[in-house]
């Protein structure tokens, strides 16, 4: 029909406008600001913004892994409530209260779009106030740390090498650089009492430790070329000599239980470079994105703006908390070096065609659709009712059918993720499902709806469920990675 | 007039215009209440035919599965009206109360269309859809099982598209897709699963 046409048109020139914003505001950049905050039960980082020259950050989003939190906007007054305790803070003004007393601010309270931000220096005293706990923040680092958590590390000489005991498993991100071997601590609240060991080593002559824009990171400058390897579940690196030529393994594959730490080198040294361990590559910034295919995953939080969703009970809408649900994933799936897109980070009114469009557009690796219901226990885990036979070579894709390409590698996706969800004792369930836009996107793709973990409808939106609900996919999706690229 | 006659008269002339008032206000009431309430006339006229047994393919929230019951219900001779009256009987379960998968007061079948030899098109009441419950699977589950009843009972028939008021509408409730086709085929693989 002429206007479905139009529609159609229409909508697609929007999702590209919309990519592009979604693009400039989501995807991980060396420019973008983060603050990382570890707890005892969950870790996390938060976007940084910039008024007034100073640094802030939304406080709901702070608190939400933490329990029960919401917050309104009245004129320029700006309530929030967490499991019992409240906040207040008034546009513009630096004094407010948190939890009964009265609460001055290093600068002013900023409401924008609904949310409140507070400045960065703040947060620290605000957390402690409300969850009642000890903290304790490294600001050259943007790091914050509640409850006394810290990870420390050791070092223990051995014979073929050197190896690095941690006090928790640790999930960095292992990268390279001539004499050197870096890794990246972005989940893991590593500390270390000095910024730079020198050994008498034979392969390792120093490891420096620095924290920056949430993130902690050991270098380790070494001899002889190097290879690091997990050990110990996770709590031990062994850093060994690299063998002296690189085998034609094929990259660093995201498979097993998480980044691989110590594939081989994928490509032969250069002349005076030391090759090393490599793993997990950096996260996409907005230029490799735009250069290459790049392993992407775009996060769909449902419904939103005018079209709330489910009603869960009296005053929980589906719209709120599949955002939520979206920006703790979106945590979980960067703390593991993947590249993640947003739909919406907002509560804004995005089409359904709008969404399918965003993710053809970008070209992303996984979709996911997520939602919330208030029917049934755990998590419900959906790929479309298509047929994949139905797939037609040639270089359009029809837009009813695009989905049938790659509909096997959504139905194996969706297997690990209810796997993983299993692992981490959360009920869960595999379907197919005649869900909207799932039929129209170029790419694996999945629904996931949360249901309530108990009988209370209200856990659904609990920052303790939907965490290790997001971790359970995000390890999913690390794990799946290699056949969804291999499927691409 | 004596003072005491012109407050009489003003207090008489309030009580009158706060009772018009009031009664205005009831009246408007009755009204909207009236217009909300689902409209529960019956949309075509009884069917009058012998008894055949059919099978309905009932949906349970829980545990979240679509199982098949038979039923004996009169059923006239065009497929049309047939398929019509099996979907009437399939909504009639699901609007008793109590019921496993309870839809909206007013929610029923208008129409079938038999479009062709292989397309079924039905056409559901407004209440149906503007009154379901939202989520991902209690949607899933209506509209399997509104497909597969139909199609189990009208043989040769491949494809189902529902329609809402006579209109294509995008989702059910917000999730379950409307717009497009339902095919047998991968309608099966679905009931499978809820088995």
């Amino acid at each position: 029909m002429p206007w479905s046409k139009y529609r159609r048109r229409s909508q697609g020139a929007a999702a590209v406008a919309a990519l592009l914003l979604v693009l400039l505001t989501s995807a991980p950049s060396a420019e973008e600001k983060q603050l990382s905050i570890y707890g005892p039960r969950v870790s996390y980082s938060l976007p940084v913004s910039e008024h007034e020259g100073q640094d802030y950050v939304a406080l709901l989003e702070a608190l939400e892994p933490f329990g029960n939190v919401s917050a309104r906007a009245v004129g320029a007054k700006w309530k929030l409530r967490f499991n019992k305790l409240e906040a207040e803070f008034r546009q513009g003004a630096s004094v407010g209260k948190v939890a009964g007393q009265k609460f001055g601010l290093p600068g002013r309270f900023v409401l924008e779009n609904d949310r409140g931000l507070v400045p960065l220096r703040a947060l620290p005293a605000i957390l402690g106030l409300m969850l009642a706990t000890r903290t304790e923040y490294h600001e050259a680092g943007r790091r914050l740390f509640l409850g006394g958590v810290a990870t420390h590390f050791t070092t223990d000489p051995r014979e073929n090498g050197l190896r690095l005991n941690f006090s928790a498993p640790v999930n960095p991100l292992i990268s390279t650089e001539p004499g050197k071997l870096k890794m990246s601590f972005t989940r893991d609240a590593v500390v270390a009492n000095t910024s730079i060991l020198r050994l008498e080593n034979p392969l390792v002559s120093s490891i420096t430790f620095s924290e920056s824009n949430g993130e902690a990171e050991l270098v380790v400058l070494g001899r002889v070329p190097l290879l690091a390897q997990f050990a110990a579940d996770r709590r031990a690196i062994e850093i060994v000599p690299a063998p002296s030529e690189a085998p034609s393994a094929p990259p660093a594959a995201v498979a097993g239980t998480g980044p691989p730490a110590a594939a081989p080198g994928t490509a032969p040294p250069a002349a005076g470079t030391v090759p090393a361990a490599v793993a997990v590559p950096p996260p996409p910034t907005l230029q490799s994105l735009a250069a290459k295919p790049a392993f992407v995953v775009m996060l769909d939080a449902g419904h939103g703006g005018d079209d709330r969703g489910a009603l869960l009970n009296e005053t929980l809408e589906e719209k709120g908390v599949t955002l939520a649900f979206a920006r703790r994933l979106r945590s979980e799936l960067q703390g593991r070096g993947i590249g993640v897109v947003m739909s919406r980070d907002a509560d804004v009114t995005v089409a359904v065609e709008q969404r399918a469009a965003m993710a053809d557009a970008a070209r992303v690796s996984v979709y996911l659709s997520l939602h919330a219901a208030s029917q049934g226990h755990g998590v419900r885990v959906y790929t479309a009712m298509i047929n994949s036979a139905s797939s037609k070579p040639g270089g359009f894709v029809p837009w009813d059918t695009a989905q049938a390409r790659y509909v096997l590698s959504s139905r194996a996706l969706a297997e690990l993720v209810k796997a993983e969800l299993l692992k981490h004792e959360i009920p869960s369930s595999q379907l197919s499902a005649p869900v909207k836009p799932l039929n129209n996107v170029a790419a694996a793709a999945l629904a996931i709806e949360v249901a309530p973990s108990g009988a209370d409808v209200g856990s659904v939106s609990a920052g303790v469920y939907q965490q290790r609900i997001a971790a359970a996919i995000a390890e999913a999706i690390v794990v799946g990675r290699a056949r969804v690229e291999a499927e691409r | 007039m004596t003072r005491a006659l012109t407050i009489g008269t003003g207090l008489l002339l309030a009580a009158v215009l706060g009772m018009g008032a009031y009664l205005y206000s009831l009246r408007r009431n009755e009204q909207a209440r009236a217009h909300n309430l689902p409209d529960t006339r019956p949309i075509s006229a009884p069917i009058m035919g012998p008894a055949s047994r059919v099978i309905l393919y009932l949906a349970y929230d829980d545990p979240g599965v679509v199982r098949p019951q038979e039923a004996s219900i009169a059923l006239p001779a065009d497929p049309a009206e047939r398929g019509r009256e099996i979907l009437h009987a399939l909504v009639g379960e699901y609007v008793k109360r109590p019921s496993a998968h309870e839809l909206p007061a007013g929610a029923d079948v208008k129409d079938v269309f038999l479009v062709d030899e292989n397309t079924a098109v039905v056409d559901t009441t407004a209440a149906l859809a503007e009154g379901h419950r939202s989520g991902v699977f209690v949607e899933t589950l209506t509209v399997a099982s509104l497909v597969k009843t139909l199609t189990a009972n009208l043989p040769g028939i491949t494809r189902v598209k529902i329609l809402v008021d006579g209109k294509e509408r995008e989702t059910l409730a917000g999730h379950a897709d409307l717009e497009c086709f339902y095919d047998v085929v991968t309608m099966e693989q679905l009931l499978e699963q809820l088995r």
